[in-house]
């Protein structure tokens, strides 16, 4: 049902006066559910995003000059233990799906900010889509009001 | 009246299938969605893999423990993880493709049954009314 109120918003622009009330509050609800799963997405999205951008700082902060430096390391939320910062140059990455990489410092921060660019392009795209649905939306509403008047 | 309560039994039962035929496209669709993202993913690890010097350090986490694992051997096991999940996918294109077709023949049918059942309820009440 979704799938056809999406091809390309002009045709469905143009086919809108040609619908009854019903009809389009059909279509109106089923653009406000994408709506809805297009502005989860990029909550979450941009959670990621967060996650990426926090990952790249803690990298800058352990960098070569923290060697040796005494850290406290939490072994529950309320409980630390202390401990020694040493061979701070390595890091793990989690690529996915279960794979671990160790990383250089360098290599590190150039990963996470491979990440972070690609979550930005999606989340940029999808900030598109969103625009259009909410343009979508609006025309089938202020033709829905042309119906009823 | 006993056609007017098989009628009404035929479409209650042609309904039921109908109601079967929308959870397992349903579950098609989800299913084709876990296998897109896990498709998105295991790309992504390919190419972080692909960019990787050939003496990187690579680990698997298995349950909680992550063990060591040759890169060329990580790298064989995400490309074979692609080539099933795209085969998944397909067959998963395939099921949907049959359910739809079904799913259009029982569309009509139901129509059909509906329009019989309906004339059969005018009928019979018609029937009521002139008494």
């Amino acid at each position: 049902m979704a799938s056809s109120s999406k091809p390309e918003p002009g045709v469905t622009v143009l086919n809108l006066a040609s619908l009854n009330i019903q009809q389009l509050d059909q279509l109106k609800s089923s653009v406000e559910e994408d709506v809805g799963l297009l502005t989860t997405s990029m909550a979450q999205l941009k959670i990621v995003q967060q996650k990426y951008l926090e990952s790249k700082s803690a990298i800058n902060y352990t960098a070569p000059a923290s060697e040796g430096k005494e850290i406290l390391v939490p072994l529950t939320s309320s409980m630390y233990v202390p401990g020694l910062l040493k061979h701070n140059d390595t890091f793990m990455c989690d690529i996915g799906t279960g794979y671990y990489v160790e990383k250089k410092h360098k290599a590190a921060l150039e990963f996470f900010q491979r990440r972070t660019d690609y979550v930005t392009s999606n989340l940029e795209k999808l900030q598109q889509s969103l625009k259009e649905k909410y343009k979508l939306r609006e025309s089938i509403i202020s033709t829905m009001q042309a119906k009823f008047h | 009246m006993a056609s007017l309560k098989e009628k009404e039994k035929v479409l209650q039962d042609e309904i039921e299938k109908f109601k079967d035929i929308q959870k397992d496209i349903q579950k098609c669709v989800s299913k084709r969605k876990q296998l897109e993202g896990q498709l998105t993913e295991n790309k992504t690890v390919k190419e972080e893999m692909d960019v990787l010097e050939d003496d990187a350090v690579v680990y698997k986490l298995i349950g909680p423990a992550l063990i060591k694992q040759e890169l060329s051997e990580a790298k064989d096991t995400v490309v074979k993880r692609l080539d099933f999940i795209a085969r998944e996918i397909s067959s998963c294109e395939d099921l949907y493709k049959e359910y739809e077709k079904k799913q259009e023949g029982m569309t009509e049918k139901l129509a059909k049954l509906q329009q019989e059942y309906q004339k059969a309820v005018i009928a019979a009440g018609g029937g009521m009314m002139k008494k």
